[in-house]
């Protein structure tokens, strides 16, 4: 839906309802588009989670260097604990 | 030919999601249609459909001018559903499709007389799918010297749902309800 939009057509939805109810299907597709929208806001205002994996309470800076555009490894920051 | 069926509007007993219809269909934005399918999520069909009407009818940001960037959105989303769809309260209040189309295509231009708070709006709404790497902290700088942040907030938010609900939409492959086509 957001990367190829023109994908997803007739024998996309045949193959969807293989695995899925048409009500579901509904309910996947409303979910993505609220996501596939604010994700990209959310992204202009370049702001991070307020707690690092190890459950501390984190600063902007250090939370964007954990979830930022060149994030560490979240399983090793949790690990290093 | 529309991927899902919506639910035919008497299987909807929610009173609620009901009201929300009835709110949709007398501001012309959604018609039934965008509710009927949603009803097959009951669970998120009552809060996406408030949040679709509240963010586009309510708010502290001109009405018609949400109206404007909703179908820039819609068009650029190659959403044949909601670029169909006008809203009754922003024509009331003078909007235009030549100033819509003015506010598709040719905002930047001084020729058609939007104000720089206006040009910047649609910029941001312009910009947000096409290249959001370009609204970087100058360009919310420039947004902040127009707007409060509240009226920021509000036209973020109103850009992320409706680009989404347009993409949902798009992805079923809608269109309005023959009596509300304004678009192509």
């Amino acid at each position: 839906m957001s990367v190829n939009p023109d994908a997803v057509d007739a024998a996309f939805f045949d193959e969807l309802r293989k695995h899925y109810s048409d009500d579901e299907i509904v309910e996947l597709g409303a979910f993505i588009g609220f996501n596939l929208g604010y994700h990209t806001f959310f992204g202009t205002l370049k702001f991070y989670p307020l707690f690092a994996p190890d459950g501390r309470l984190v600063s902007q800076t250090e939370s964007e260097k954990l979830y930022g555009a060149a994030p560490v490894s979240l399983g090793k920051a949790g690990a290093a604990e | 030919m529309i991927h899902i069926a919506p639910l035919p509007k008497e299987a909807i007993a929610d009173p609620e999601l009901r009201a929300l219809i009835a709110e949709g269909e007398a501001l012309g934005v959604p018609d039934d249609l965008f509710p009927r399918i949603l009803a097959r999520a009951p669970e998120q069909a009552v809060p996406l459909m408030r949040a679709l009407l509240m963010s586009h009818a309510r708010g502290n940001v001109d009405h018609k001018l949400k109206e404007i960037m909703r179908i820039l959105l819609a068009r650029f989303a190659k959403d044949k559903y909601f670029a169909g769809l006008r809203s009754a309260k922003a024509r009331a209040m003078g909007l235009i499709e030549q100033r819509i189309d003015d506010g598709c295509f040719a905002y930047e231009d001084n020729a058609k007389g939007f104000s720089e708070a206006e040009k910047c709006a649609l910029r941001y709404a312009d910009l947000m799918f096409l290249d959001a790497g370009q609204i970087d902290k100058a360009f919310y700088d420039q947004m902040k010297m127009h707007w409060s942040e509240a009226q920021i907030m509000e036209l973020g938010a109103f850009i992320a749902f409706h680009y989404g609900m347009q993409m949902f939409m798009r992805s079923l492959g809608a269109v309005p309800l023959p009596s509300r086509s304004e678009d192509e």
